[in-house]
């Protein structure tokens, strides 16, 4: 027999200020909160300025009761879910994607042997977990898949502060100075990752330039993560002679974001694997239309919101964004459509999702008694 | 509307194609042409971190005299990867890595056997007879990029008194054995040995001692814990490792540490405190998840392999980025009676 739990601990990994999954951890343990829940957040390593917030994980109460729950937030290997898994009370996890390997080992082994860690522990926690709920359809499938018996989607809570930076107008003016000359500017925003794939882009930049347009310029916006593909990238803007025609601007503050969001024709994405892709739905916000390549949660967060093609051929991509920007009123329409998607996704509607995430366990909990 | 635009956009791509304005091979060329530089950019990022670089590092480039055998081997090499492309280059790729990691497992075996011999040979004068010429040589590593732990003022107190205490004096019929893996120049090696302990180091970057000492031997922490006998070692010093252990290591080395140490048997683990690296550099927060370990996710690790923490280095105004743990293997006297578990 069940009892309503006192406390709903959270357990994450690593916890970090900017970054999608540390401020949807944050965000759910306000939401615990205001269901009248005690609720902690345990993590194996933390960033500055979370102390207090966030405790260490040796902390986590162990106490065997069934007051006492503890969610766990996946998104890669690490002792944390170990941790949960040895956990007495019920428990819960919470999936917000682990990269193939196969994407990244190549590029990065350590990450690679990471990530493979986090995939057969999720696996491991199936038979344990009560719930598992997801960020995306995409994501909730692949929890099926490996074995978890409930499942749901409950939204991610997505950090809106970029949405709303001004713009940096020392940045949008040299942008509109460049766009004075000519040409038409492509974006792209994501880490410098092996699966966001920024080389595919660049393919698609030299189709369009030869075929197209040959002052296209594309803007890269993104940490550099990845050394080894970073510099593939630079040798391969080199080699292809588009050094003047391709930015890396790295990672940027939001209101140099919105400036380059605000100052570009088109975001293009290639990636070869989104758990759920915040940039499109930044990008959307700030009215600029989107090709996609349709893979793993893309199509799901874009909907009809983009161009969301079946191959990322580089002709066939620069020939889409070739279309859009043509194609007044598709481009509106896209633009209308965006504005309408961006609106599902409010940080209300995803407390909300997460809320009643909780209730359904809840529910299930109390009809065991 | 999006699938019908995008049917559009498929039949327009048709139509380049058929009317010549997609320029012939250009997909191809440009797959190659970012397989090609991607080679090189793992290349040289696979070299700058071995720490490889520099003139003469390429043994084939390196040759002289016209068309030698090295060069023949090279154009042929070069023909092969245009004509085969990828899939020739991840073989070759894949090959290298499996003659360099069999031949890297081969000596280091090679080195702990010897190192266990010559244990074998100071209890028994017949054995140290048999063994006289048994040590293979150190392998010849570059002595530049040799990096030294910092252990130094009250840290290095703390880990001397901490490694000197590990197992009982009286149980002792020869030095204790202690092992500090990721050893740099050996300072550390040094004073342990200075307080009576058969001190050994393990450096992947060791250079060749000039006094001849080979009590340093050339090789991983992980690779060397992995080849040497269970329950052997009365301490280990794990430093700078820890600080930058590929996913999964962390506790491959804390078991790996459980599976070597004696009944009584002491770790000492110093590492960088997360948070600092965190300040320095806020990438290493991001996908690389917890690299340093947090002080915590150390005690669990050590804890789970069945080590008991004995002590934490609290952090220390000179070193306030550092923390340092201590862990034992408890001797079956100690674990006490088990009727009540």
């Amino acid at each position: 027999m069940r009892t309503r739990p006192v406390r709903i601990d959270q357990v994450i990994p690593s916890i970090v200020e900017r970054d999608a999954v540390s401020h949807h951890t944050l965000e759910a343990q306000c939401v615990l909160h205001s269901m009248g829940f005690v609720s902690e957040i345990y993590a194996c390593s933390m960033g500055p300025g979370l102390a207090g917030r966030v405790h260490p994980l040796s902390e986590l109460p162990r106490e065997r009761s069934e007051r006492q729950w503890v969610c766990y937030q996946a998104s890669i290997g690490s002792p944390a879910a170990d941790a949960v898994a040895s956990h007495p009370g019920l428990k819960l996890v919470d999936y917000h994607n682990i990269s193939p390997f196969e994407l990244i080992e190549r590029w990065m082994p350590h990450l690679g042997g990471e990530v493979r860690l986090g995939r057969r522990q999720l696996a491991e926690l199936a038979p344990v977990v009560a719930l598992g709920f997801a960020d995306s359809e995409f994501n909730r499938v692949e929890l099926e898949e490996v074995g978890y018996r409930h499942t749901m989607v409950a939204p991610l809570m997505v950090d809106t502060a970029n949405f709303y930076s001004p713009p940096d107008p020392r940045v949008v003016d040299r942008l509109e100075a460049a766009r004075g000359l000519g040409g038409h500017d492509w974006l792209f925003v994501g880490q410098m990752l092996p699966h966001k794939a920024h080389h595919d882009v660049i393919k698609a930049l030299a189709c369009a330039r030869k075929m197209f347009d040959p002052e296209t310029r594309l803007h890269l916006v993104g940490r550099e993560s990845c050394p080894a593909y970073a510099d593939a990238l630079r040798r391969f803007v080199s080699a292809l002679g588009l050094t003047t025609a391709v930015e890396f601007v790295g990672s940027i503050s939001p209101g140099e974001l919105s400036a380059y969001y605000a100052s570009s024709d088109v975001l293009v994405c290639c990636s070869e694997h989104e758990g759920f892709c915040v940039p499109l739905l930044e990008a959307m916000h700030h009215k600029l239309p989107v090709v996609a390549y349709g893979v793993a949660a893309v199509p799901e967060t874009l909907l009809d919101a983009g161009i969301v093609l079946p191959s990322k051929s580089p002709v066939l991509v620069a020939t889409a964004v070739q279309r859009l920007l043509t194609d007044h009123q598709l481009h509106d329409s896209l633009v209308s459509a965006g504005l309408r998607r961006t609106r599902s996704f409010t940080v209300e509607g995803a407390r909300r999702a997460f809320a009643q995430a909780i209730e359904q366990v809840l529910q299930a909990a109390s009809e065991c008694r | 509307m999006t699938s019908e635009v995008v049917a559009e956009i498929e039949a327009q791509v048709s139509q380049l194609r058929a009317a010549g304005q997609v320029p012939p091979g250009l997909e191809d060329e440009l797959d190659r042409c970012f397989e090609d530089v991607a080679e090189v950019s793992l290349a040289a990022v696979g070299k700058a971190m071995s720490g490889v670089s520099g003139p003469g590092a390429d043994p084939i480039a390196g040759s002289a005299g016209p068309m030698s055998l090295a060069q023949l081997r090279k154009q042929a090499t070069t023909a092969a990867r245009r004509l085969l492309g990828p899939s020739f280059r991840r073989l070759e790729r894949r090959g290298a890595l499996g003659v360099a990691r069999l031949g890297e497992a081969a000596s280091i075996r090679a080195h702990v056997t010897a190192d266990h011999l010559e244990r074998l040979a100071a209890r028994s004068p017949w054995a140290s007879r048999v063994l006289s010429a048994a040590r293979p040589g150190e392998a010849a590593m570059s002595a530049a990029g040799t990096t030294h732990p910092s252990i130094e003022g009250p840290l290095l107190a703390w880990v001397l008194e901490r490694l000197s205490a590990a197992p009982p004096e009286e149980a002792r019929e020869v030095p204790g054995l202690v092992l500090h893996a990721e050893c740099g120049d050996g300072r550390v090696v040094e004073a342990l040995a200075a307080r009576g302990l058969d001190a050994r180091g393990a450096d992947p970057r060791s250079p060749v001692r000039a006094d001849g000492d080979t009590r340093i031997v050339a090789a991983g922490a992980l690779e060397y814990l992995g080849a040497t006998l269970s329950g052997t070692l009365d301490g280990l010093l794990l430093t700078g490792v820890v600080d930058r252990l590929r996913p999964g290591e962390g506790r491959a080395l804390a078991q790996l540490a459980a599976r070597c140490l004696a009944p009584g048997g002491v770790v000492v683990l110093v590492s960088a405190r997360p948070e600092a690296v965190v300040a320095m550099d806020p990438v290493a927060a991001d996908l690389a998840h917890g690299r340093p370990l947090h002080p915590v996710t150390w005690c669990h690790l050590l804890a789970r392999y069945g080590l008991s923490v004995l002590a934490t280095f609290e952090p220390d105004p000179s070193e306030p980025d550092v923390f340092a743990v201590s862990a034992q293997r408890l001797v079956p006297a100690m674990l006490g009676g088990k009727d009540h578990a």
